[in-house]
């Protein structure tokens, strides 16, 4: 791809974000996104960013972060030599290379860090870098614990530094369509939302006889990972509370290692409930031994519903024509008689998702617009209002659903969180 | 009203989703028994290749016709469908016309270059083809020579209520005949409109439809202006695709353009700027 092609696949990209957030109640809703989309292209004075963890996420981070206006990737860190050796190829040569992250805090020359590390390292080096006076942008979950999540709020917040959570959707023209069409009353009131996360696969990786099984294959265990919950879960809980606008009340749910019996310690088979204000519903499902149903939210509203990651709005099924039905009926009765039509008529049709509206790899995309957002919330010193608030809620659900699931309790939404 | 001898023959009805519709094709009398199937596989394939709101050949083209280029057209039915639209833009002297320029808000059909037998169409400039005003009369007339070609002499074919086409006579004999709604009520009635092998279109810029969320207002192709006065508008013709650009165009056209409209066919204007039964009905 060209500069010229990149470019125009970026403003095709921010301008459908913007249309999408456009008029007063969407701008509301989305607040984020106009601030991205309006980053200041900022040439030799990029927001360095120094990268911690470069594994599989995070050298797709390093990709997407040498693709944005704003932000240049100025030095790399992992503790496991080989991902280093792979995130080379990535970033320009000379970058700095560190195995530790205090090294390369102390090492200066950054502006923040992107944490790509496992889940329950995240709140250390999210510290730490504010420690150092960095701001951070870290990969969801937020962390292991939901004491963790809020030590890396307050810390924000006590530091003046930013810190943004890699949830994407919240920067997909699809979602943000979707959330548009849903203000708009198009599938009316929103009482259920069905999220499945379902794979066949047994998510575990081979482990390479330099490393550990614990290491490579970390989200398998509970000192690191809360599994399928922080994992996958929190990208569709975020979605789930964003939808309807709330955070959930309680939790129930059920857990079980009811396939993959290899010695894991999360579960491969999750299902919960999460009550919503008003008797709304999300229920949620994630397993990893059946791809059929994939990966979804189904925003089932009084009208209609939204598939998001299929990028497809149904409506319920109008009513019967009861004109023409009549008017069957009185052709077998032998009567005849005017058929009262129902005139100029028009149903929402599905939403457009051309192939040339799949931004897909290699192009500008979602990912990118998240970090030149980030870019310019550090360049002004001031976060993307909301965004901090839905990741912290998002991480909170997903945790209170593990323990919901080990306690075998309905668990209610904590009273303690840190106000945002 | 009349009653006459109740229809004994075969007779059948098919219901089902279609270009954001809810399409239903009744039929009486004689015919191959999966006349009804065929008639919907017509339907479903004018769908597949006319919809923007999914990949089809119509987006393809789009993709093209948005960076200004050359499309070679291999979907039949896509080319049809444009020749067709090209003569029924001619017909209403450009009121209809479905092409969209990116970035402005006139539309853009006279960038179009169509060349039938090299089946090809070259832009001058970023456009984007909308085949929504065409593609549910299209569709019904694709599906009445279908149920033609089945041996069906009697039924009636239905879009969404809007896009109507009969085949033959009404089963009891006679012209079929259409109440016509007023969008302000349901209870009252702009219009009776008898058809015989022909098809009907209803456009309006009132009623549920046209306040549905994301429903963009019918513009005028010339500058882009929006029309927002209170108007229905019905045409009859032949083909369902004709009656359906008509009906757009009329929705649009001023008095002499109307008048030049109207001078061929059935097509009326309801004018419904105050109460219904004020209404100027022009015919």
């Amino acid at each position: 791809m060209t500069d010229k092609t990149f470019d125009l696949s970026r403003r095709a990209f921010l301008d459908r974000a913007l249309l999408a957030t456009a008029g007063s109640v969407m701008a509301g809703a989305t607040p984020w996104v106009a601030l991205a989309a309006g980053a200041q292209t900022a040439g030799a004075g990029r927001v360095r960013l120094g990268v911690i963890g470069t594994g599989d996420r995070g050298r797709a981070l390093i990709q997407n972060i040498a693709k944005t206006r704003n932000c240049t990737v100025a030095a790399i860190c992992d503790s496991y030599a080989p991902n280093l050796g792979k995130a080379r190829q990535w970033v320009p040569a000379g970058t700095p290379e560190f195995a530790d992250h205090r090294a390369m805090l102390d090492a200066r020359g950054l502006d923040a860090v992107v944490i790509a590390t496992p889940l329950d390292m995240h709140a250390r080096h999210t510290l730490d870098a504010f420690d150092a006076g960095l701001h951070v942008w870290c990969e969801k979950a937020m962390a292991r614990t939901i004491a963790d999540c809020g030590a890396m709020v307050t810390a924000s917040q006590e530091r003046g530094k930013i810190l943004q959570i890699g949830h994407q959707r919240m920067f997909h023209p699809t979602y943000l369509n979707a959330l548009r069409r849903v203000k708009a009353g198009e599938i009316g009131t929103i009482t259920q939302i069905r999220a499945s996360w379902h794979r066949n696969n047994s998510w575990r990786r081979k482990v390479p006889a330099d490393s550990t099984d614990r290491r490579i294959n970390w989200r398998l265990y509970r000192e690191s990972s809360a599994g399928l919950m922080t994992e996958l879960a929190t990208h569709q809980l975020q979605v789930g509370n964003w939808f309807l606008d709330a955070v959930p009340t309680r939790v129930m749910g059920s857990g079980s290692i009811c396939y993959w019996k290899d010695g894991r310690e999360v579960y491969d088979h999750v299902a919960l409930i999460y009550e919503y204000a008003g008797g709304r519903k999300l229920i949620y499902t994630s397993l990893l031994n059946n791809a059929r149903y994939g990966c979804e939210e189904q925003i089932q509203g009084s009208k209609g519903t939204i598939e998001p990651e299929l990028g497809r709005i149904y409506q319920e099924v109008p009513p019967r024509a009861l004109a023409l039905e009549r008017m069957q009926a009185d052709v077998q009765r032998g009567h005849k008689r005017t058929i009262p039509i129902g005139g100029a008529t028009w149903f929402p049709e599905l939403p457009v998702t051309t192939p040339g509206e799949s931004l897909g790899w290699g192009e500008y995309d979602e990912t990118m617009l998240q970090f030149e957002g980030f870019g310019e919330a550090v360049r002004t010193g001031k976060p993307l209002p909301g965004l901090l608030r839905q990741a912290y809620q998002a991480s909170v659900a997903s945790l209170l659903g593990e323990q919901a699931m080990d306690g075998g309790q309905a668990l209610a939404w904590p009273t303690s969180l840190v106000t945002i | 009203m009349r009653d006459a001898a109740p229809v004994r023959e075969a007779s059948g009805i098919e219901r089902f989703l279609a270009m954001g519709t809810r399409v239903e094709l009744h039929r009486f009398g004689p015919g191959d028994a999966d006349a009804l199937a065929r008639a919907r596989r017509a339907i479903e394939a004018v769908d597949d290749a006319l919809t923007i709101h999914r990949p089809s050949p119509a987006t393809a083209l789009n993709e093209v016709l948005r960076n200004g280029g050359t499309a070679r057209i291999n979907d039949p039915l896509l080319l049809d469908a444009l020749l067709r639209i090209a003569a029924g833009r001619a017909m209403t002297d450009g009121l209809f016309d479905p092409a969209a320029q990116v970035g402005r808000a006139d539309a853009g059909w006279q960038a179009l270059h169509i060349d039938a037998r090299a089946a090809t169409v070259a832009s001058d400039r970023p456009v984007a083809l909308d085949f929504g005003g065409f593609g549910k009369g299209y569709a019904l007339d694709r599906a009445a020579a279908a149920l033609r070609d089945a041996g069906v002499t009697c039924a009636l074919l239905s879009a969404g209520e809007s896009s109507i086409s009969v085949v033959g006579e009404h089963p009891l004999g006679g012209a079929w005949s259409f109440a016509i709604p007023d969008p302000r009520s349901a209870d009252r009635t702009l219009a009776e409109v008898d058809l015989v092998d022909e098809a009907l279109s209803v456009s309006s810029t009132l009623g549920a439809g046209a306040l549905a969320p994301g429903r963009a207002a019918t513009v005028r192709p010339m500058d882009g202006v929006a029309i927002r006065a209170p108007r229905t508008a019905v045409a009859v013709d032949r083909r369902g695709a004709v009656a359906e650009m008509l009906s757009t165009a009329l929705i649009i056209a001023d008095d002499r353009q109307a008048r030049c409209l109207q001078a061929n066919g059935r097509r009326m204007i309801f004018e419904l700027a105050h109460d219904a039964c004020d209404g100027m009905v022009t015919e």
